[in-house]
């Protein structure tokens, strides 16, 4: 149970290539960085306990069709589709090169943070004269590579950076999976602030300035169920507490009233 | 503290249930919870019939007998069937103060129940006079026909007891031992409204009659297996909020006005006009 929480290496990279600059190759091993730790729950059947599982269901008759007979289909107008085989597909698959070739750098913030996707750790693999010459460099410089690496079936935008001694590579999303805010009308319309006004937010935001720390956010809701768990797991009865609100409140008294009255019968 | 006082989770408790008097859930609740120590002892054990009216009275509501989906585990519930609908209904049973407030918190505003229990649904231990009268008949003239028919049964040493039926009329209920079949207690009822027709022009006993103008009709009909009554306590869905309220027969002379015992001024009186029904079980006469 402990475990199961604690940060881990994951066991194998999910890639591995070179980084390349110019005539220079450094070969680097890249791991997942970011995890989504919420909870999973599984679904189970009420009244035996055993899991779930999905099936696929034909939207005709509302038969289960195993994996042989599944296809898949391009959508191009309402129950209108081009059907693929998977060996299509397949040969049209983007070939990684198993290369991440840098051919610009640039400062890490002037990239929006916005286009940033996923983080990756870059790991030497038998590299380690190269690739810490490399991280002190992107280090003293605070300059980012652009490049781009190709990822099971996807193509990448994505940056590499120093973080933490470590190199790290960040897919960038492409412009058009971004919305431009300026599509909303009140956006566009919006009027220029009076300079008098603006001295006057500047100073506020400056007087409310400080520091930020992320370890100081934990998701409450995850730590609450983690709690109930345990609890569970030592068999401790595990007392439902809602928060009342003040109507309910009002009747709670109602009701203690009514069952003092109703005991003494 | 919640699941030690009630098992039900409220929900929506800010929703307006009478628009006009702009009641909410919350107000209704409360009141059930005010006037379960009276009226449990009346509901317990017998099958319900509910009217509920999730958005508000206003707004379409529906009668129901079988316990709602979702109904919880700890809800007494028991199945009857009917030979007339060849279905088995699954009847929720009131004994205790949680199942109260839950109804409420379903937005039930009306509980009816039948003139028996549920261990010998088929012999009574209530009878049943409706007393309903078609406009303009005031409420003065209902109220002394209701001491009339009082009278009658005094006459005949039965003790009888008064509500208002929450809307025009008001019902006189005769506790009585559990011996008598409903076609018994329906002739019996019958036969007295007959008797009074014939003392006063006003009455009417006849169902034919109804709806003559300025009668009072003394409904005898609802002394039937699977029929009900209105309890005493429940609420109506009317837009006044009104209650079928217990009365003391002295209250009836006073010339009580029935629109206007209603959610707010209802079960603040000391006196419970009905403490003794379930206790007085009367035999009919031969």
């Amino acid at each position: 149970m402990e475990n199961k929480f604690k940060t881990n290496i994951p066991r194998r990279p999910i890639w591995t290539g070179n980084l390349t600059i110019g005539l220079v190759n450094v070969p680097i091993k890249v791991y997942p960085m970011i995890y989504n730790r919420g909870l999973t729950f599984r679904f189970l059947h009420r009244s035996d306990g055993h899991p779930l599982k999905y099936q696929k269901v034909c939207t005709k008759d509302e038969k289960v069709i195993p994996w042989e007979e599944v296809t898949k289909g391009y959508e191009i107008a309402k129950n209108e589709y081009v059907i693929f085989s998977k060996e299509e597909l397949d040969a049209v698959k983007p070939e990684s090169d198993k290369k991440i070739r840098l051919d610009k750098f640039i400062d890490y913030f002037s990239v929006d943070p916005i286009y940033f996707d996923k983080s990756y750790a870059l790991v030497p693999n038998k590299s380690d004269e190269a690739y810490s010459l490399l991280l002190a460099t992107l280090e003293k410089m605070g300059k980012a590579g652009v490049g781009r690496i190709t990822m099971r079936t996807k193509e990448y935008p994505a940056l590499i950076h120093a973080y933490n001694g470590a190199i790290v590579l960040t897919t960038l999303r492409y412009s058009y999976d971004v919305l431009n805010p300026q599509n909303f009308e009140e956006l566009r319309k919006l009027k220029e602030p009076q300079k008098i006004e603006l001295d006057l937010a500047v100073r506020i935001i400056k007087d409310l300035s400080g520091e930020f720390d992320i370890t100081e956010y934990k998701d409450r809701y995850k730590q609450e169920v983690e709690e109930l768990i345990k609890k569970k797991l030592k068999g401790e009865k595990v007392i439902l507490e809602k928060t009342v609100d003040e109507e309910a409140r009002g009747l709670m008294v109602a009701l203690r009233d009514t069952l003092k009255k109703l005991e003494r019968k | 503290m919640n699941d030690k006082i009630t098992k039900v989770e409220f929900t929506n408790l800010k929703k307006i249930l009478f628009l006009k008097m702009q009641i909410t859930k919350a107000q209704i609740i409360e009141y059930y919870i005010k006037v379960a120590p009276r009226m449990l002892a009346f509901l317990t054990d017998r099958p319900l019939a509910l009217t509920r009216f999730p958005n508000g009275i206003e707004k379409q509501g529906f009668y129901e007998k079988n316990a709602p989906q979702g109904t919880p585990t700890w809800i007494k519930t028991i199945k009857v069937f009917s030979k007339t609908t060849r279905r088995s209904t699954n009847y929720i049973l009131c004994n205790d103060l949680d199942t109260l407030v839950w109804l409420a918190n379903l937005a039930t505003i009306e509980i009816h129940t039948p003139l028996s229990r549920v261990d010998s649904l088929k012999k009574p231990d209530l009878i049943f006079f409706d007393i309903d009268p078609e406009p303009p008949a005031t409420y003065q003239k209902t109220a002394e026909v209701t001491l009339l028919l009082k009278e009658k049964l005094d006459n005949m040493g039965l003790e009888s007891f008064v509500k208002t039926s929450g809307k025009k009329g008001f019902h006189v209920v005769i506790p009585i031992i559990r011996k008598y079949t409903f076609l018994e207690t329906r002739k019996f009822v019958h036969k007295i409204g007959k008797q009074l027709a014939k003392e006063d022009n006003r009455i009417v006993s006849e169902l034919t009659e109804t709806k003559k103008p300025g009668k009072i009709f003394v409904d005898y009909l609802q002394n039937s297996h699977g029929r009900t009554m209105v309890s005493p306590y429940s609420l109506r869905a009317v837009p006044e909020a009104t209650v079928s309220n217990p009365l003391d027969w002295k209250d009836l002379k006073k010339g009580i006005k029935p629109t206007d015992l209603n959610i707010f001024n209802v079960g603040k009186s000391k006196k419970d006009p009905w403490k003794r029904i379930l206790e007085r079980r009367q035999k009919l006469p031969e």
